[in-house]
């Protein structure tokens, strides 16, 4: 699957990232260049940590998430034709201003909502065909972080990250302890510290990172997250979205990532879906961004 | 004028969806309490939240009504030199009516309500979707476990709040009328021995009084959860849901406890 000649022509695999830094200066295109630049000069803290950025796990061609021409409407329209791919191992990232749709998307990749009509897919399953009973199956294989981390404030942290476990496994209570000290630890969490505190007990950051060692409980191969750095002070911002990333590096895993943080979507995209008026209105690259003419797509950069 | 129509039409049609909605829930969560896996730790919980915490209102309004029952029978008795039934008649209407009646209102506004608020909490901050999420169906981590600790705490709830409103009614005899406590309890028996016994053990007073609890529990364990899952905007929704739960629920208690009275009095006489 990811033999070069596979990914000929495909903006992927490994080379990916050193490809796409080089590109435009190989073409000598000055125009982008000085986009480049200047995008680099604003985040440049960030770039410095580039390693993480460029180090890209192979991308796979195989799409595992997919909108397909997708329309919903609730009183009015909220989406029109909108289509999207994720390809096994991408971090897709979808901005947008509020109330365009972010989320509706997710519940539709999820199967909370149902689309009006267009096809929803995830890993090979035709979500619009299936029952809720199968699609509370489907889900196991996708991670969920809400925006407001949605911890059942009944149960301790060790609780709810044990819920999926117990719920879906045969592992033993030993088993189960062992799964959530390494899911808290992989998200910078002290164990012996936070699991017995209850979900009110904790600040709004470590709430978000409770939040996604519960959605990676069960190693599913997607996750998806929901404006995972709003209300977050910047370090905090950073550390999620180092998170984010090395969830991507380590355990290879689909992200598709609600935000209009751009610098964070910069940081972590492997491509950016920028949702406006009911539609997808640009769906590329970060350097395709910034290198865009599009009005709207430089207005929302602007906004930066 | 054709506006208006169509707005009375979309509100009909809105309102039978919705009572659509109310026993889709009613069955599903009913056809889960057979289906593993049994949350019992929830309904352990549950029948904690709903029997013990309301075990003190239900007793002490028990108490008092079954006092004033004994107080107004006492009363019209005299005139026909009949007070030694007090007994019988504080008993026939505990048993039979006020007891289930009276203890449902009461758990419909402590519990109903608080089961509406709950789970509403929980549909607008997402833990709702989040159950959804991580592949368990919320009826059955949440509606189920409450309608079982419901069906089971509310008959237990009645048994004492009846017998609770009998003991009421023996104080004031005993007290005001002079009647012996002997004699009370002698026609306490006579009145549950004189609606005859099922199976030769059971009076049917007794079965009477325990099949409306029963219905009761389901309906306020349902109506809280229908509006909880249901609720919309915000924690103003989570108001509207506990206070629509409470109406509800106590205008069905009234209402279904006049057909179950017609069916029960058909059935046992
Ligand atoms: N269940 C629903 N019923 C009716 N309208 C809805 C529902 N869910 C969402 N909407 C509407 O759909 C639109 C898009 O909602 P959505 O939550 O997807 O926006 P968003 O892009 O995530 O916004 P934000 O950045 O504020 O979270 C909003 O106008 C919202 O009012
Ligand atoms: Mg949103």
């Amino acid at each position: 699957m990811d033999t070069p000649a596979d990914d000929e022509g495909a903006p992927a695999p490994a080379a990916h990232g050193e490809e796409r830094r080089r590109g435009p200066e190989l073409e000598g295109e000055p125009r982008l260049r000085r986009a480049e630049d200047e995008l680099r000069a604003r985040f440049a803290e960030e770039l410095q940590e580039g390693e993480e950025t460029q180090d890209r796990v192979a991308i796979s061609r195989e799409a595992i998430v997919e909108l397909d021409r997708v329309s919903l409407a609730f009183d009015r329209p909220i989406l029109e034709n909108v289509s999207l791919i994720a390809r096994r191992g991408e971090t897709i990232v979808i901005a947008g201003e509020s109330g365009t749709g972010k989320s509706t998307i997710l519940k539709l990749i999820l199967r909370l909502l149902r689309p009006d009509s267009g096809r929803v897919i995830v890993d090979g399953e035709v979500l619009n065909d299936v029952t809720y009973e199968e699609a509370l199956v489907i889900r196991q294989k996708m991670g969920m972080v809400f925006q407001g981390a949605a911890l059942f404030d009944s149960m301790s942290v060790f609780e709810n990250v044990a819920f999926p476990l117990r719920e879906h496994t045969e592992l033993t209570d030993d088993e189960i302890e062992t799964r959530v000290r390494e899911k808290l630890e992989f998200v910078d969490l002290d164990p012996d510290r936070v699991m017995e505190q209850l979900p009110a007990e904790l600040s709004g950051g470590m709430k978000k990172r409770v939040g996604i060692a519960r959605g990676m409980a069960v190693n599913p191969a997607i996750m998806l997250y929901d404006e995972p750095t709003s209300g977050l002070d910047p370090l905090t911002t950073g550390t999620i979205t180092r998170l984010i990333m090395k969830l991507q590096r380590e355990l290879k895993v689909t992200s598709v990532v609600v935000s209009h943080d751009i610098r964070s979507a910069f940081r972590m995209a492997t491509k950016i879906a920028l949702l406006a008026d009911r539609h997808i209105v640009f769906f590329g690259s970060p350097e395709d961004m910034t290198a865009s003419q599009d009005r709207y797509v430089q207005d929302f950069l602007g906004g930066v | 004028m054709a506006g208006f129509l169509a707005s009375i039409n979309e509100g009909a049609k809105r309102r039978v969806l919705a009572v659509q909605e109310y026993f889709g829930l009613a069955a599903k969560a009913i056809r889960f309490i057979v289906a593993r896996p049994f949350y019992i730790g929830d309904v352990v919980q549950q029948m904690d939240a709903i029997g013990v915490e309301s075990l003190g209102i239900v007793l002490l309004t028990g108490f008092f009504t079954g006092m004033v029952l004994a107080l107004q029978t006492s009363v019209q008795m005299a005139q026909f030199g009949a007070t030694m039934y007090i007994g019988r008649l504080v008993t026939a209407s505990m048993v039979r009516e006020l007891g289930p009646v009276l203890a449902a209102i009461l758990v419909a506004g402590r519990v109903g309500s608080g089961i509406a608020a709950q789970i509403g909490s929980m549909r607008v901050t997402e833990q709702i979707d989040a159950l959804n999420t991580l592949g368990v169906d919320p009826i059955k981590k949440l509606v189920t476990p409450r309608l079982i600790a419901a069906l089971v705490m509310m008959p237990v709830l009645t048994i004492l709040s009846d017998t609770v409103g009998i003991g009421g009614g023996n104080v004031i005899a005993t007290a005001y009328v002079g009647i012996p406590v002997g004699l009370y309890w002698r026609t306490v028996w006579e009145q549950i021995a004189s609606g005859g016994f099922i199976l030769h053990y059971i009076p049917s007073d007794f079965v009477q009084g325990l099949v409306k609890p029963f219905v009761f529990g389901g309906i306020i364990a349902i109506t809280g959860c229908f509006f909880g899952i249901n609720t919309k905007g915000g924690t103003e929704g989570v108001g509207n849901a506990t206070t629509r739960t409470v109406v509800v629920a106590s205008v069905l208690i009234l209402v279904v406890d006049y057909f179950l009275t017609q069916v029960l009095l058909f059935l046992f006489g």
